[in-house]
Protein backbone atom coordinates (compact mmCIF):
# COMPACT_ATOMS: atom_id res chain seq x y z
CA UNK A 1 0.00 0.00 0.00
CA UNK A 2 2.82 2.08 0.58
CA UNK A 3 4.38 1.99 -2.72
CA UNK A 4 0.73 2.97 -4.47
CA UNK A 5 -0.15 5.75 -2.54
CA UNK A 6 -0.27 8.68 -4.89
CA UNK A 7 1.33 12.00 -4.42
CA UNK A 8 -0.42 15.23 -5.03
CA UNK A 9 2.36 17.44 -3.89
CA UNK A 10 3.56 19.63 -6.94
CA UNK A 11 7.46 19.37 -7.52
CA UNK A 12 8.24 22.96 -7.66
CA UNK A 13 6.24 23.54 -4.70
CA UNK A 14 7.83 21.01 -2.28
CA UNK A 15 10.07 23.06 -0.76
CA UNK A 16 7.38 26.19 -0.05
CA UNK A 17 4.81 22.93 1.71
CA UNK A 18 5.47 23.64 5.10
CA UNK A 19 4.50 27.40 4.22
CA UNK A 20 1.08 26.44 2.36
CA UNK A 21 0.14 23.86 5.07
CA UNK A 22 0.72 26.80 7.60
CA UNK A 23 -1.70 29.22 5.54
CA UNK A 24 -4.13 26.39 4.54
CA UNK A 25 -5.23 26.31 8.11
CA UNK A 26 -5.34 30.05 8.91
CA UNK A 27 -7.26 30.62 5.72
CA UNK A 28 -10.30 28.37 5.48
CA UNK A 29 -13.03 29.73 3.07
CA UNK A 30 -16.45 28.32 2.89
CA UNK A 31 -18.42 28.03 0.19
CA UNK A 32 -21.64 29.45 0.75
CA UNK A 33 -24.09 26.30 0.08
CA UNK A 34 -26.41 26.17 2.74
CA UNK A 35 -28.33 22.90 2.31
CA UNK A 36 -31.40 22.07 4.68
CA UNK A 37 -32.09 23.91 7.56
CA UNK A 38 -28.02 24.13 9.58
CA UNK A 39 -27.55 27.23 7.29
CA UNK A 40 -29.41 29.00 10.31
CA UNK A 41 -26.14 28.39 12.55
CA UNK A 42 -23.91 30.12 10.36
CA UNK A 43 -25.28 34.19 11.00
CA UNK A 44 -24.44 33.62 14.55
CA UNK A 45 -20.71 32.05 13.48
CA UNK A 46 -19.90 34.79 11.21
CA UNK A 47 -21.56 37.95 13.52
CA UNK A 48 -20.31 39.46 16.43
CA UNK A 49 -21.26 36.27 19.01
CA UNK A 50 -18.70 33.87 17.74
CA UNK A 51 -17.31 35.63 14.99
CA UNK A 52 -15.04 32.71 12.81
CA UNK A 53 -12.88 35.35 11.23
CA UNK A 54 -10.76 35.42 13.80
CA UNK A 55 -9.37 32.49 12.70
CA UNK A 56 -9.88 33.56 8.67
CA UNK A 57 -12.16 31.42 7.98
CA UNK A 58 -14.60 33.60 5.35
CA UNK A 59 -17.93 32.71 3.45
CA UNK A 60 -17.15 33.16 -0.04
CA UNK A 61 -19.59 32.28 -2.62
CA UNK A 62 -17.38 31.36 -5.72
CA UNK A 63 -16.65 27.55 -5.01
CA UNK A 64 -13.57 27.56 -7.33
CA UNK A 65 -11.77 29.66 -4.35
CA UNK A 66 -13.22 28.01 -1.34
CA UNK A 67 -11.67 25.32 0.74
CA UNK A 68 -14.30 23.90 2.94
CA UNK A 69 -17.76 22.56 1.89
CA UNK A 70 -20.31 22.79 4.45
CA UNK A 71 -23.23 20.56 4.33
CA UNK A 72 -25.79 21.58 6.66
CA UNK A 73 -28.24 19.30 6.99
CA UNK A 74 -30.36 16.67 5.08
CA UNK A 75 -29.36 15.74 1.60
CA UNK A 76 -31.90 15.22 -0.90
CA UNK A 77 -31.24 13.49 -4.33
CA UNK A 78 -31.89 17.09 -6.21
CA UNK A 79 -29.50 18.66 -3.89
CA UNK A 80 -26.90 16.03 -3.83
CA UNK A 81 -26.23 16.42 -7.65
CA UNK A 82 -25.55 19.90 -7.00
CA UNK A 83 -23.52 19.06 -3.96
CA UNK A 84 -21.01 16.62 -5.90
CA UNK A 85 -20.97 19.13 -9.31
CA UNK A 86 -19.76 21.89 -6.27
CA UNK A 87 -17.40 19.68 -4.92
CA UNK A 88 -16.00 18.36 -8.22
CA UNK A 89 -15.69 22.50 -9.19
CA UNK A 90 -13.68 23.24 -5.71
CA UNK A 91 -9.51 22.69 -6.44
CA UNK A 92 -7.05 20.66 -4.32
CA UNK A 93 -7.33 20.74 -0.99
CA UNK A 94 -10.59 20.93 -0.27
CA UNK A 95 -12.24 20.02 2.97
CA UNK A 96 -16.00 18.53 3.59
CA UNK A 97 -17.41 19.03 7.13
CA UNK A 98 -20.91 17.65 7.37
CA UNK A 99 -23.00 19.19 9.85
CA UNK A 100 -26.30 17.49 11.73
CA UNK A 101 -27.01 14.15 11.94
CA UNK A 102 -28.95 14.27 8.28
CA UNK A 103 -26.16 13.57 6.17
CA UNK A 104 -24.72 11.00 8.73
CA UNK A 105 -27.62 8.66 9.13
CA UNK A 106 -31.03 10.56 7.98
CA UNK A 107 -31.91 11.86 11.23
CA UNK A 108 -35.67 12.52 11.56
CA UNK A 109 -35.61 11.48 7.73
CA UNK A 110 -34.88 7.92 8.37
CA UNK A 111 -37.56 6.56 6.80
CA UNK A 112 -38.25 9.36 3.84
CA UNK A 113 -38.20 7.85 0.53
CA UNK A 114 -36.17 11.30 -0.92
CA UNK A 115 -33.42 11.63 1.69
CA UNK A 116 -29.96 10.56 0.97
CA UNK A 117 -28.91 8.78 4.42
CA UNK A 118 -25.10 8.55 4.24
CA UNK A 119 -22.99 11.87 2.70
CA UNK A 120 -19.96 9.61 2.76
CA UNK A 121 -20.76 6.87 -0.01
CA UNK A 122 -21.23 9.87 -2.34
CA UNK A 123 -18.57 12.08 -1.32
CA UNK A 124 -16.04 11.86 1.20
CA UNK A 125 -16.61 14.02 4.35
CA UNK A 126 -13.84 14.89 6.76
CA UNK A 127 -15.25 16.07 10.04
CA UNK A 128 -18.78 14.79 10.96
CA UNK A 129 -21.00 17.10 13.66
CA UNK A 130 -24.13 15.28 15.26
CA UNK A 131 -26.51 17.02 16.76
CA UNK A 132 -29.97 18.15 15.61
CA UNK A 133 -29.42 21.02 15.05
CA UNK A 134 -25.96 21.32 17.08
CA UNK A 135 -25.25 24.47 18.34
CA UNK A 136 -22.80 27.14 17.25
CA UNK A 137 -20.36 26.32 19.69
CA UNK A 138 -20.25 22.52 18.39
CA UNK A 139 -19.78 23.42 14.57
CA UNK A 140 -17.08 25.86 15.77
CA UNK A 141 -15.34 22.78 17.49
CA UNK A 142 -16.08 20.88 14.53
CA UNK A 143 -13.79 23.73 11.96
CA UNK A 144 -11.00 23.58 14.49
CA UNK A 145 -10.92 19.83 14.31
CA UNK A 146 -10.62 20.34 10.26
CA UNK A 147 -7.87 22.86 11.50
CA UNK A 148 -6.27 20.68 13.69
CA UNK A 149 -6.33 17.68 11.05
CA UNK A 150 -4.86 20.14 8.30
CA UNK A 151 -2.36 20.54 10.65
CA UNK A 152 -1.57 16.55 11.18
CA UNK A 153 -1.72 16.08 7.59
CA UNK A 154 -5.12 14.06 8.21
CA UNK A 155 -7.69 15.94 6.13
CA UNK A 156 -6.89 13.47 3.63
CA UNK A 157 -10.50 13.72 1.78
CA UNK A 158 -9.79 14.94 -1.73
CA UNK A 159 -7.10 12.31 -1.73
CA UNK A 160 -9.64 9.63 -1.14
CA UNK A 161 -11.94 11.05 -3.67
CA UNK A 162 -9.40 10.51 -6.18
CA UNK A 163 -8.10 7.15 -5.26
CA UNK A 164 -11.34 5.50 -4.26
CA UNK A 165 -13.15 7.89 -7.36
CA UNK A 166 -14.67 4.52 -8.56
CA UNK A 167 -16.42 3.84 -5.87
CA UNK A 168 -17.93 7.11 -4.76
CA UNK A 169 -18.63 6.97 -9.07
CA UNK A 170 -20.68 3.79 -9.01
CA UNK A 171 -22.67 4.91 -5.83
CA UNK A 172 -23.57 8.00 -7.50
CA UNK A 173 -24.56 6.23 -10.63
CA UNK A 174 -26.58 3.78 -9.13
CA UNK A 175 -28.77 6.54 -7.38
CA UNK A 176 -28.89 8.93 -10.21
CA UNK A 177 -28.57 6.56 -12.83
CA UNK A 178 -25.20 6.67 -15.78
CA UNK A 179 -24.65 9.41 -17.43
CA UNK A 180 -26.50 12.36 -15.11
CA UNK A 181 -23.71 14.33 -15.33
CA UNK A 182 -23.39 14.81 -19.19
CA UNK A 183 -27.48 15.08 -18.81
CA UNK A 184 -27.84 17.72 -15.88
CA UNK A 185 -24.61 19.44 -15.01
CA UNK A 186 -25.24 20.67 -19.13
CA UNK A 187 -28.48 22.12 -18.15
CA UNK A 188 -26.96 23.86 -14.67
CA UNK A 189 -23.86 25.09 -16.03
CA UNK A 190 -24.76 25.79 -19.35
CA UNK A 191 -21.37 27.42 -20.56
CA UNK A 192 -19.65 24.00 -20.10
CA UNK B 1 20.27 51.26 -14.84
CA UNK B 2 21.10 48.94 -13.04
CA UNK B 3 20.16 50.94 -10.10
CA UNK B 4 16.87 51.64 -11.28
CA UNK B 5 16.12 48.02 -11.57
CA UNK B 6 17.08 47.45 -7.69
CA UNK B 7 14.75 50.51 -6.67
CA UNK B 8 11.99 49.18 -8.72
CA UNK B 9 12.07 45.52 -6.87
CA UNK B 10 12.48 46.93 -3.69
CA UNK B 11 9.70 49.61 -4.70
CA UNK B 12 7.26 46.12 -5.89
CA UNK B 13 8.28 44.43 -2.84
CA UNK B 14 7.40 47.17 -0.57
CA UNK B 15 4.54 48.18 -2.35
CA UNK B 16 3.03 44.41 -2.33
CA UNK B 17 3.57 44.25 1.03
CA UNK B 18 1.67 47.53 2.19
CA UNK B 19 -0.59 46.36 0.25
CA UNK B 20 -1.93 43.22 1.66
CA UNK B 21 -1.54 45.14 5.23
CA UNK B 22 -3.71 47.76 3.92
CA UNK B 23 -6.51 44.75 2.50
CA UNK B 24 -5.70 43.66 6.60
CA UNK B 25 -6.58 46.79 7.63
CA UNK B 26 -9.43 47.30 5.81
CA UNK B 27 -11.01 43.74 6.89
CA UNK B 28 -9.72 44.72 10.61
CA UNK B 29 -11.72 47.83 10.48
CA UNK B 30 -14.76 46.00 8.88
CA UNK B 31 -14.61 44.12 11.77
CA UNK B 32 -14.52 46.44 14.94
CA UNK B 33 -17.23 48.48 13.26
CA UNK B 34 -19.28 45.42 13.50
CA UNK B 35 -18.18 44.56 17.07
CA UNK B 36 -16.04 41.30 15.64
CA UNK B 37 -12.76 40.72 16.51
CA UNK B 38 -11.75 40.32 12.94
CA UNK B 39 -8.86 38.68 11.33
CA UNK B 40 -5.06 39.26 12.32
CA UNK B 41 -3.55 41.92 10.08
CA UNK B 42 -1.51 39.31 7.63
CA UNK B 43 -4.63 37.66 6.73
CA UNK B 44 -4.66 38.33 3.19
CA UNK B 45 -0.96 37.47 2.81
CA UNK B 46 -1.73 34.07 4.26
CA UNK B 47 -5.80 34.13 1.73
CA UNK B 48 -2.90 34.58 -1.02
CA UNK B 49 -0.08 32.00 -0.08
CA UNK B 50 -3.19 29.38 0.55
CA UNK B 51 -4.40 30.07 -3.24
CA UNK B 52 -0.86 29.76 -4.21
CA UNK B 53 -0.32 26.49 -2.78
CA UNK B 54 -3.68 24.93 -4.24
CA UNK B 55 -2.65 21.50 -6.19
CA UNK B 56 -4.57 22.10 -9.17
CA UNK B 57 -5.37 24.92 -11.20
CA UNK B 58 -8.38 25.33 -13.94
CA UNK B 59 -7.42 26.84 -17.03
CA UNK B 60 -10.12 28.10 -20.00
CA UNK B 61 -7.81 29.34 -22.09
CA UNK B 62 -5.34 31.53 -22.83
CA UNK B 63 -7.18 34.99 -22.44
CA UNK B 64 -8.21 33.61 -19.35
CA UNK B 65 -4.48 33.29 -17.81
CA UNK B 66 -3.64 36.21 -19.29
CA UNK B 67 -5.95 38.49 -17.99
CA UNK B 68 -4.97 38.80 -14.15
CA UNK B 69 -0.99 38.86 -15.70
CA UNK B 70 -1.91 42.27 -17.52
CA UNK B 71 -3.96 43.78 -14.51
CA UNK B 72 -1.19 43.16 -12.41
CA UNK B 73 0.77 44.73 -15.00
CA UNK B 74 -0.89 47.60 -15.21
CA UNK B 75 -0.99 47.82 -11.43
CA UNK B 76 2.53 48.06 -11.79
CA UNK B 77 3.45 50.41 -14.22
CA UNK B 78 1.45 52.67 -12.71
CA UNK B 79 2.82 52.40 -9.46
CA UNK B 80 6.43 53.02 -10.74
CA UNK B 81 4.79 56.15 -12.30
CA UNK B 82 4.23 57.41 -9.13
CA UNK B 83 6.62 59.61 -7.52
CA UNK B 84 6.26 58.34 -3.84
CA UNK B 85 8.36 60.81 -2.08
CA UNK B 86 9.28 64.15 -2.76
CA UNK B 87 12.27 64.21 -4.49
CA UNK B 88 11.90 60.45 -5.75
CA UNK B 89 10.30 59.05 -8.94
CA UNK B 90 11.26 56.24 -10.90
CA UNK B 91 9.85 57.13 -14.48
CA UNK B 92 8.80 60.62 -15.25
CA UNK B 93 7.79 62.28 -18.05
CA UNK B 94 5.48 65.92 -18.36
CA UNK B 95 2.10 64.13 -18.90
CA UNK B 96 2.56 61.45 -15.48
CA UNK B 97 -0.68 62.62 -14.29
CA UNK B 98 -2.80 61.40 -17.07
CA UNK B 99 -0.67 58.19 -18.01
CA UNK B 100 -1.15 57.33 -14.41
CA UNK B 101 -4.97 58.21 -14.20
CA UNK B 102 -5.22 55.64 -17.44
CA UNK B 103 -3.53 53.01 -15.87
CA UNK B 104 -5.07 52.93 -12.72
CA UNK B 105 -8.17 51.99 -14.70
CA UNK B 106 -6.54 49.25 -16.73
CA UNK B 107 -6.65 46.71 -14.16
CA UNK B 108 -10.54 46.53 -14.56
CA UNK B 109 -10.20 45.86 -18.35
CA UNK B 110 -7.67 43.24 -17.50
CA UNK B 111 -9.90 41.34 -15.10
CA UNK B 112 -12.92 41.40 -17.14
CA UNK B 113 -11.38 40.51 -20.07
CA UNK B 114 -10.32 37.27 -18.06
CA UNK B 115 -13.55 36.72 -16.48
CA UNK B 116 -15.48 37.36 -20.01
CA UNK B 117 -13.34 34.55 -21.52
CA UNK B 118 -14.33 32.02 -18.51
CA UNK B 119 -17.92 32.32 -19.92
CA UNK B 120 -19.49 32.54 -16.54
CA UNK B 121 -22.85 33.96 -16.74
CA UNK B 122 -22.44 35.69 -13.45
CA UNK B 123 -18.76 36.95 -14.60
CA UNK B 124 -21.05 38.45 -17.87
CA UNK B 125 -23.26 40.61 -15.48
CA UNK B 126 -20.59 41.13 -13.49
CA UNK B 127 -18.50 42.68 -16.19
CA UNK B 128 -21.29 44.68 -17.69
CA UNK B 129 -21.73 46.45 -14.52
CA UNK B 130 -18.14 47.24 -14.19
CA UNK B 131 -17.88 48.50 -17.76
CA UNK B 132 -20.71 50.26 -16.73
CA UNK B 133 -19.28 51.76 -13.08
CA UNK B 134 -16.52 52.46 -15.09
CA UNK B 135 -18.02 54.69 -17.98
CA UNK B 136 -20.32 56.90 -15.01
CA UNK B 137 -16.97 57.16 -13.06
CA UNK B 138 -15.42 58.39 -15.94
CA UNK B 139 -17.16 62.23 -16.14
CA UNK B 140 -16.63 62.73 -12.22
CA UNK B 141 -13.10 61.77 -12.47
CA UNK B 142 -11.85 63.44 -15.40
CA UNK B 143 -13.41 66.73 -14.32
CA UNK B 144 -11.76 66.39 -11.00
CA UNK B 145 -8.52 66.13 -12.39
CA UNK B 146 -9.52 68.79 -14.58
CA UNK B 147 -10.06 71.13 -11.90
CA UNK B 148 -6.61 70.13 -10.48
CA UNK B 149 -4.46 70.54 -13.72
CA UNK B 150 -6.09 73.79 -14.59
CA UNK B 151 -4.91 75.05 -10.93
CA UNK B 152 -1.48 73.87 -10.87
CA UNK B 153 -1.21 74.00 -14.24
CA UNK B 154 0.69 71.23 -15.23
CA UNK B 155 0.47 67.66 -15.67
CA UNK B 156 3.25 66.57 -14.09
CA UNK B 157 3.12 64.71 -10.77
CA UNK B 158 6.33 66.46 -9.32
CA UNK B 159 5.66 69.73 -9.76
CA UNK B 160 2.26 69.01 -8.24
CA UNK B 161 3.77 67.38 -5.08
CA UNK B 162 6.46 70.62 -5.39
CA UNK B 163 3.78 73.14 -5.34
CA UNK B 164 2.20 71.65 -2.91
CA UNK B 165 5.14 71.38 -0.58
CA UNK B 166 5.46 75.30 -1.53
CA UNK B 167 1.74 76.32 -0.80
CA UNK B 168 -0.08 74.13 1.03
CA UNK B 169 -2.11 70.95 0.48
CA UNK B 170 -4.57 71.29 -2.57
CA UNK B 171 -7.10 70.64 -0.78
CA UNK B 172 -6.63 74.12 1.49
CA UNK B 173 -7.90 75.61 -1.88
CA UNK B 174 -11.35 75.50 -2.07
CA UNK B 175 -11.99 74.55 -5.49
CA UNK B 176 -9.39 71.45 -5.11
CA UNK B 177 -11.21 70.47 -1.74
CA UNK B 178 -14.20 70.03 -4.01
CA UNK B 179 -12.33 68.36 -6.28
CA UNK B 180 -11.00 65.92 -3.64
CA UNK B 181 -14.79 65.24 -2.78
CA UNK B 182 -15.37 64.25 -6.12
CA UNK B 183 -12.54 62.71 -6.50
CA UNK B 184 -13.15 60.55 -3.15
CA UNK B 185 -16.62 59.75 -4.14
CA UNK B 186 -15.08 58.12 -7.41
CA UNK B 187 -11.82 56.45 -5.41
CA UNK B 188 -15.01 54.41 -3.72
CA UNK B 189 -15.63 53.39 -7.07
CA UNK B 190 -12.11 52.97 -8.13
CA UNK B 191 -11.38 50.54 -4.90
CA UNK B 192 -14.59 48.71 -6.03
CA UNK B 193 -15.59 49.71 -2.41
CA UNK B 194 -19.54 49.96 -1.04
CA UNK B 195 -21.76 51.45 -2.60
CA UNK B 196 -19.63 50.79 -5.61
CA UNK B 197 -19.02 47.04 -4.92
CA UNK B 198 -21.66 46.70 -7.48
CA UNK B 199 -18.84 44.80 -10.00
CA UNK B 200 -18.42 41.93 -6.97
CA UNK B 201 -21.48 41.96 -5.12
CA UNK B 202 -21.03 38.56 -3.08
CA UNK B 203 -24.58 37.95 -2.69
CA UNK B 204 -26.04 38.50 -5.91
CA UNK B 205 -23.58 37.65 -8.41
CA UNK B 206 -21.02 35.17 -6.67
CA UNK B 207 -17.90 37.64 -6.78
CA UNK B 208 -18.81 39.00 -10.24
CA UNK B 209 -15.71 38.38 -12.72
CA UNK B 210 -13.56 36.51 -10.07
CA UNK B 211 -16.09 33.23 -9.94
CA UNK B 212 -14.61 31.55 -11.91
CA UNK B 213 -10.95 32.29 -10.56
CA UNK B 214 -9.28 30.16 -8.54
CA UNK B 215 -6.13 28.85 -6.90
CA UNK B 216 -3.09 30.51 -8.84
CA UNK B 217 -4.85 33.02 -10.92
CA UNK B 218 -6.76 34.26 -7.98
CA UNK B 219 -3.12 34.70 -5.82
CA UNK B 220 -2.50 36.90 -8.63
CA UNK B 221 -5.60 38.65 -8.65
CA UNK B 222 -5.39 39.33 -5.14
CA UNK B 223 -2.09 40.18 -5.48
CA UNK B 224 -2.76 43.05 -8.17
CA UNK B 225 -5.30 44.29 -5.65
CA UNK B 226 -2.76 44.81 -3.26
CA UNK B 227 -0.58 46.96 -5.58
CA UNK B 228 -3.73 48.60 -6.88
CA UNK B 229 -4.49 49.84 -3.66
CA UNK B 230 -1.30 50.81 -2.86
CA UNK B 231 -1.28 53.13 -5.70
CA UNK B 232 -4.50 54.21 -5.71
CA UNK B 233 -4.13 55.30 -2.30
CA UNK B 234 -0.99 56.70 -2.81
CA UNK B 235 -2.15 58.87 -6.34
CA UNK B 236 -4.90 60.60 -3.54
CA UNK B 237 -2.36 61.27 -1.26
CA UNK B 238 0.09 62.90 -4.04
CA UNK B 239 -2.53 65.12 -5.48
CA UNK B 240 -4.92 65.93 -2.78
CA UNK B 241 -2.55 65.70 0.49
CA UNK B 242 0.83 67.56 -0.13
CA UNK B 243 2.90 64.28 -1.33
CA UNK B 244 5.13 63.02 1.36
CA UNK B 245 9.22 63.87 1.96
CA UNK B 246 9.81 60.09 3.56
CA UNK B 247 8.27 56.30 2.80
CA UNK B 248 6.84 56.81 6.39
CA UNK B 249 4.68 59.91 6.36
CA UNK B 250 3.36 58.75 2.85
CA UNK B 251 2.22 55.47 5.09
CA UNK B 252 0.53 57.68 7.37
CA UNK B 253 -1.31 59.70 4.73
CA UNK B 254 -2.29 56.50 2.83
CA UNK B 255 -3.91 54.56 5.65
CA UNK B 256 -5.66 58.14 6.50
CA UNK B 257 -7.16 57.66 2.78
CA UNK B 258 -8.20 54.22 3.46
CA UNK B 259 -9.83 55.11 7.04
CA UNK B 260 -12.05 57.47 4.82
CA UNK B 261 -13.02 54.69 2.32
CA UNK B 262 -13.59 52.16 4.97
CA UNK B 263 -15.75 53.83 7.12
CA UNK B 264 -17.32 55.27 4.25
CA UNK B 265 -18.08 51.44 3.11
CA UNK B 266 -18.71 50.51 6.28
CA UNK B 267 -21.86 52.64 6.04
CA UNK B 268 -23.66 52.42 3.11
CA UNK B 269 -25.61 49.72 1.47
CA UNK B 270 -24.93 48.86 -2.47
CA UNK B 271 -26.15 50.67 -5.07
CA UNK B 272 -28.00 48.66 -8.01
CA UNK B 273 -25.98 49.96 -11.34
CA UNK B 274 -28.80 52.38 -12.43
CA UNK B 275 -28.74 54.08 -9.21
CA UNK B 276 -25.13 54.03 -9.50
CA UNK B 277 -24.83 55.65 -13.11
CA UNK B 278 -27.52 58.16 -12.11
CA UNK B 279 -25.78 58.86 -8.68
CA UNK B 280 -22.20 59.50 -10.72
CA UNK B 281 -23.86 61.45 -13.88
CA UNK B 282 -25.85 63.75 -10.97
CA UNK B 283 -23.86 64.56 -7.46
CA UNK B 284 -20.12 64.11 -8.41
CA UNK B 285 -20.42 66.06 -12.08
CA UNK B 286 -22.42 68.80 -10.74
CA UNK B 287 -19.92 69.28 -8.12
CA UNK B 288 -16.81 68.40 -10.60
CA UNK B 289 -18.23 71.19 -13.00
CA UNK B 290 -18.16 73.78 -10.21
CA UNK B 291 -15.01 72.73 -9.06
CA UNK B 292 -13.42 73.20 -12.19
CA UNK B 293 -15.17 76.48 -13.06
CA UNK B 294 -13.82 77.84 -9.79
CA UNK B 295 -10.49 76.18 -10.91
CA UNK B 296 -10.44 78.70 -13.84
CA UNK B 297 -11.36 81.93 -12.56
Amino acid sequence: MENNEIKYELKEFKLFEPLFKWARKKSLWIVAFCTGCGGIEMPPLATARYDFERFGIMPNPAPRMADLFLITGYVTPKTLKRIIITYEMMQDPKYVLIHGSCPINGGVYWDSYNVVKQLDKYIPVDVAIAGCMPRPESVMEGILTIIRKIEEGTADGWKRYKENYEYYRKNQDELFGEGWREKDAKRWLAWL
Amino acid sequence: MMNMIIQAVLILIYATFMGFIFMGIERKTMARIQRRIGPPLYQPLLDTLKLLGKRESITHGFIYDFGPIFALGASILALMFLPLTQNFQLFSSSGDLIVVAYLLEVPMLGIMLGAMSSGNPYSGVGVQRGLLTMVAMQLPYGLALIALVEHYGTFSLQEIVKAQQIAGWSILVPALLLAMIVFDIVFQALLGLEPFDITTAPAEISMGPMVEYGGKQAALLFTQHAVQLFAETAFFVILFLGGANNLLELLIKQIAVLFIAIFIASIYPRFTIDQAAKFLWKWPTIMGIIAALLAVL
